[in-house]
């Protein structure tokens, strides 16, 4: 899907995953593919309200039907299809069924790119590293960021150490500034390098 | 199931970076995709 994104969005249309898992589970399995950019929604609480409002949510198995709404500009669905919780979607389908649906609407930003310079400082065995770890692979930025781990570095260490004036990692070093909390973290990323949405 | 023709549910959830998404964001401006699938970590 994440392959297909761009014959989405010429079809002027928002691709949005969604399933009971938590914000947690859909970075490190997003991550884990190979990096999902496009949001995955977490319909985790209460659990699978979104799913239970399309008549999709499997109450027997607590999970959600393997299947594909298209909603047009005006908030009215214009094609439902369930596979089945096993089932396979045809993507070249749903191409041709939003080219069909779309409608003329802005058209999407491309992602940003981070300043040159910017550094990621984490550690091992620390959830928050993983968390900024997982969003530069969501976000195809790995490439454009120095990772440094200061477990196993020790250089890293001492550079940590003078830029930020102590030990914490996770650390986003740009332009000089260095930035500690997690959640800001991946929320500069996002903001930075994301898709934007709407 | 929700049909062709119905009114979409609305909705306010988070994604993978925390940010929260919502239909709202989208009306007058996009068309919307859902994949609904059953859990991470099955195969797609």
């Amino acid at each position: 899907m994440e392959a297909a994104l761009s014959s989405f969005q010429s079809a002027n249309t928002q691709v949005l995953g969604v399933s009971v898992d938590s914000v947690y589970s859909h970075a490190a399995w997003a991550a884990s593919l190979g990096g999902v950019s496009f949001p995955l929604l977490a319909d985790f609480h209460p659990k699978g309200a979104l799913a239970s409002a399309c008549g999709l949510y499997l109450d027997g198995a607590g999970i959600g039907d393997r299947a594909t709404v298209i909603i047009d500009t005006d908030g009215v669905v214009q094609y439902v299809e369930s596979v089945g919780p096993g089932g396979q979607r045809d993507i070249a389908d749903l191409v041709a069924t939003c080219k069909a649906v779309a409608s003329n609407g802005p058209e999407f930003a491309a992602p940003a790119s981070l300043p040159t310079g910017s550094e990621l400082f984490v550690r091992d065995n620390c959830g928050a590293s993983r968390s900024a770890l997982w969003a530069c692979e969501n976000l195809h930025v790995k490439g454009q960021i120095a990772i440094k781990n200061v477990s196993q570095d020790a250089a890293a260490a001492a550079e940590l150490e003078k830029i930020s004036g102590g030990k914490q990692a996770p650390c986003l070093v740009v332009g000089g500034e260095a930035m500690l909390e997690s959640a800001e973290i991946v929320g500069y990323l996002v903001e930075k390098c994301g898709r934007p949405v709407g | 199931m929700i049909a062709q023709g119905d009114k979409a549910p609305d909705f306010a959830l988070k994604d993978q970076f925390g940010r929260e998404v919502k239909s709202s964001d989208f009306n007058g401006k996009h068309n919307v995709m859902l994949l609904f699938y059953p859990l991470d970590w099955t195969p797609t």
